[in-house]
């Protein structure tokens, strides 16, 4: 039986329903790691993309229109002075690392695209294991409750 | 087989399996440390990979400056892109040398682990010879 049960994926969950209650038990706690670990990595990946996305929509301010116009710049969360905006073509970009590019506000644009799409596309080798982690533990969870069930049946008949 | 030499065997074997476990319990903190190690360093990777990949997207004329603490230095693009690609190739080597101290921190894992079930089956037959003498 067990030489065939890497040939045949039903026989897998044979295998689950086979285990011991104690092994049972510490394979609902990993999976509720596994889980939470990816999903703190989906909720960082949805925040860096809402980040890069409220940039891209800053950049769309940034235009002819908009040059010599008054602008208060923050010096701290709660301070401003005053400003004028001198410069609507070029924009100071942090790529990462300490490193600083001056670009034009449509190859800004394309970079923020470009950032929100790889990070999309990170989210979305996440979210179908995220989904496949959620089922395993389902399953693990109902036979570890049928089991107890069970348990909790012989105990009872074995005491009347 | 004297109670008195039982008991000191069985002495000498509770001091072997606390020592092992200690030794064990070294190594996985050590294995620990070393993923944590290893992840970070990953982290850095990727982060580095993106950069060189925009630097590598601009024309030669584009302004690259550099935070130093807090102010921006003008650096060249070429200069820049060698230095990315130096610390790339430095977390490649680091990425390595973590992988090797994984490999063999796992060995020893197993080993421990090994030591310290046979320890541990001495030392219950240890125990069961103290309590035939001591029954007797």
């Amino acid at each position: 039986m067990t030489s065939m049960a890497g040939k045949q994926p039903q026989l897998q969950s044979i295998d689950i329903q086979q285990l011991p209650l104690q092994q049972l038990n510490a394979l609902v706690q990993q999976l509720e790691q596994e889980i939470e670990l990816f999903g703190n990595s989906l909720n960082s990946l949805k925040l860096a993309q809402g980040k890069f996305v409220e940039s891209q929509e800053c950049l769309n301010k940034v235009g002819p229109e908009n040059k010599e116009k008054d602008i208060l710049v923050p010096l701290t969360s709660s301070m401003y002075v005053p400003g004028q905006l001198s410069d609507v073509e070029n924009i100071l970009i942090d790529i990462g690392t300490g490193y600083y590019v001056e670009m034009p506000v449509e190859s800004g644009k394309d970079y923020f695209r470009r950032k929100v799409d790889y990070v999309s596309k990170q989210m979305e080798k996440i979210q179908p294991i995220l989904q496949e982690k959620y089922r395993m533990k389902q399953v693990a969870v109902e036979i570890l409750q049928s089991k107890m069930q069970l348990m909790q049946q012989q105990a009872a008949s074995s005491k009347a | 087989m004297s109670s008195v030499h039982a008991m000191q065997q069985k002495e000498t074997l509770q001091k072997r399996l606390q020592h092992e476990l200690e030794q064990y319990q070294k190594t996985q903190k050590d294995y620990q440390k070393y993923i944590n190690g290893r992840q970070q360093l990953d982290a850095q990777l990727s982060e580095n990979t993106l950069v060189m990949d925009e630097l590598g997207r601009l024309e030669t004329a584009a302004n690259v400056y550099k935070m130093i603490g807090p102010v921006l230095v003008k650096q060249d693009l070429d200069e820049a892109k060698q230095n990315v690609q130096k610390r790339i190739d430095y977390i490649n080597g680091e990425l390595k040398r973590h992988d090797g101290l994984l490999q063999n921190l796992e060995k020893k894992q197993d080993e421990h682990k090994e030591t310290l079930a046979n320890l541990q089956k001495h030392y219950q037959q240890a125990q069961q010879a103290q309590a035939k003498v001591n029954s007797r």
